[in-house]
């Protein structure tokens, strides 16, 4: 990659660098979320109602996680 | 024999997934493994990291710094959210991300198998011209490049 050093061409590369970064927090977020609302009782279709995912989705990527921390879970 | 180097290989991996797991991230990323250099403390690397000041705690505050950097460019402050620490899995990550993949295939697509050494690895990761790593690199203030050249020079050294 030539002319990396000009600032024009900078802004793609911190661009795109912000949307990795803004993916990376939004998971963060996520994983901190979705357990702050499990421990406070929400269910499994609230919570995948309010990230906007499938119940299936939701619970694919987080009961594992939840269920070694001791949360305790609802199903409806 | 490449024996000692896949045992080394094997073990950067399983520190990799360590990293991976505390950042919260699914998968093995090219950040991971250069944390999971660092830590392992393998002398040609760790002479390597250190001619540029580079430790596992400097590399670790450059990839935070890299992070908030990034984030600040999309107008966004790191510190604008106040949620508890999530819990991390049990379980390590084991799938390589897009990125450590990269760093590997350019480490064996360059070198003989039998002649890799953990210089080469680190190469692999310090030849991403974009992305995370070299990121944090040039807001620590680090020459990546000269740094590339040193591993190389380590490899040479070592294969003459």
């Amino acid at each position: 990659m030539s002319g990396v050093e000009n600032s024009a061409s900078r802004e793609p590369a911190d661009a795109l660098a912000a949307v990795a970064a803004l993916r990376r927090l939004a998971d963060q977020l996520e994983d901190a979320a979705v357990e702050q609302a499990m421990r406070e009782g929400w269910n499994w279709p609230q919570v995948a109602e309010a990230l906007g995912v499938t119940r299936q989705a939701v619970h694919k990527k987080h009961a594992k996680r939840l269920i070694e921390a001791g949360v305790e879970l609802r199903r409806r | 024999m490449s024996s000692t180097f896949d045992h080394y290989l094997a073990t950067i991996m399983e520190e990799g997934a360590r990293e991976a797991r505390q950042a919260g991230s699914a998968t093995i990323e090219a950040e991971h493994l250069l944390l999971a250099v660092a830590a392992e403390g393998e002398a040609t690397t760790r002479q390597v990291l250190v001619s540029a000041g580079l430790d596992h705690q400097a590399i670790r505050e450059a990839l935070d710094r890299e992070f908030e950097h990034s984030l600040n460019a999309a107008g966004v402050s790191l510190g604008a959210f106040d949620l508890p620490r999530p819990s991390r899995a049990a379980k390590l990550p084991s799938q390589l991300g897009a990125s450590a993949r990269l760093v590997l295939e350019r480490m064996v697509g360059t070198f003989r198998k039998k002649d890799l050494r953990p210089a080469h690895l680190l190469l692999g990761i310090l030849q991403a011209e974009v992305g995370t790593v070299p990121r944090a690199l040039t807001l620590a203030g680090v020459d990546r490049h000269a740094l590339a050249a040193q591993a190389r020079r380590t490899i040479t050294g070592q294969d003459d």
